[in-house]
């Protein structure tokens, strides 16, 4: 364990292990593993017929809709979202619907080098 | 050693795996039969098995033995084709292209439209624009069927679907195959033709 993390949490020498075995937990986004690449169809929400029920925030494999509690409202994440569809297909409102990622000038998640 | 002309062909994995596959054989077999010496090889640094994932194929020609043997990606392609155009805002698909390449791409939109969505265009002297899954039918996503989805030994059947008009385009900016060689060795012999009829270069 790195000195910074020992003076941190204060465990007792005897207790310590090896050097590289505690990681930072992933808190961020992944900056190597924009999926966002693989999208030939965007889901695009219809906020009006929207009930926040979640569905899509609980379905969604790559975590790509929260909502955000200033607006009450579900965000989506461009930068990782696939297009798998899942989130089109289990929304119980109908507020969700496909659409051709060539019709959007925006959401470019554009490696340099793939993989 | 001789010049070696490199061609990179960016697919959708799993269902556009196949026709990928089979637009590089093809004009690798349309090379060789014009006398050309080729390679034509599958994708090995990309996610190969996850569904829409990009991923490339590749072909080498030259007049020379190609002597190239273990480098497996192409690091400088002077033509480059996508089988779907969603592809060109995900990637930079003229990744070390020299300066005066080409490009073919299967779509239904402008070829300003596509321009606007590469960002190093100026390397490009040719914009190929088709309608290979029109031609093709079905939604262009479809995979005609798996067989010897490993490679295998094809060589009868090969590019029944968007590989053959996509082939047919790539003949009207590359000289190293020509139109009916390429037409002998695809399966959709009509798809080939039509795919180089309709197709719309624009020179830049």
């Amino acid at each position: 364990m790195s000195p910074l993390y020992a003076e941190k949490f204060r465990i007792p020498k005897h207790l310590e292990i090896a050097d590289g075995a505690v990681v930072p937990s992933p808190v961020g986004e992944q900056p190597m593993m924009k999926t966002g690449n693989w999208r030939i169809e965007r889901p695009v929400i219809d906020h009006e017929k929207c009930t926040t029920c979640l569905n899509c925030f609980i379905f969604c494999p790559d975590g790509c809709w929260h909502l955000d509690p200033k607006s009450e409202k579900m965000v989506w994440d461009a930068i990782y979202c696939k297009g798998c569809r899942i989130c089109v297909e289990e929304c119980p409102a109908d507020a969700l619907r496909l659409e051709n990622e060539l019709n959007f000038k925006g959401g470019v998640a554009r490696l340099d080098k793939p993989y | 050693m001789a010049d070696v002309f490199e061609i990179t062909i960016w697919c959708r994995g799993v269902t556009q795996d196949m026709e990928g596959r089979h637009l590089s054989l093809v004009l690798a077999n349309g090379a060789a039969k014009g006398g050309k010496f080729v390679q034509a090889w599958d994708n090995y640094a990309d996610l190969p098995d996850r569904v829409q994932v990009p991923l490339r194929k590749y072909d080498r020609i030259s007049d020379e033995e190609i002597e190239m043997r273990y480098l497996y990606e192409n690091d400088h392609p002077q033509l480059v084709l996508v089988m779907d155009d969603t592809i060109i805002k995900g990637i930079d698909i003229l990744r070390g292209m020299p300066k005066g390449g080409a490009l073919v791409v299967n779509t239904k939109r402008s070829a300003d439209e596509i321009l606007s969505l590469i960002p190093n265009k100026d390397l490009l002297s040719s914009l190929t624009l088709v309608d290979a899954t029109g031609i093709a039918g079905g939604t262009g996503l479809e995979s005609v069927d798996f067989m010897g989805s490993e490679g295998g030994v094809e060589a009868v059947s090969v590019a029944v679907g968007l590989a053959a008009p996509l082939a047919g385009a790539a003949s009207k900016v590359c000289d190293k195959f020509t139109l009916d060689n390429l037409v002998a060795s695809a399966a959709n012999k009509a798809g080939v033709k039509e795919g180089a009829k309709t197709a719309v270069v624009k020179t830049l």
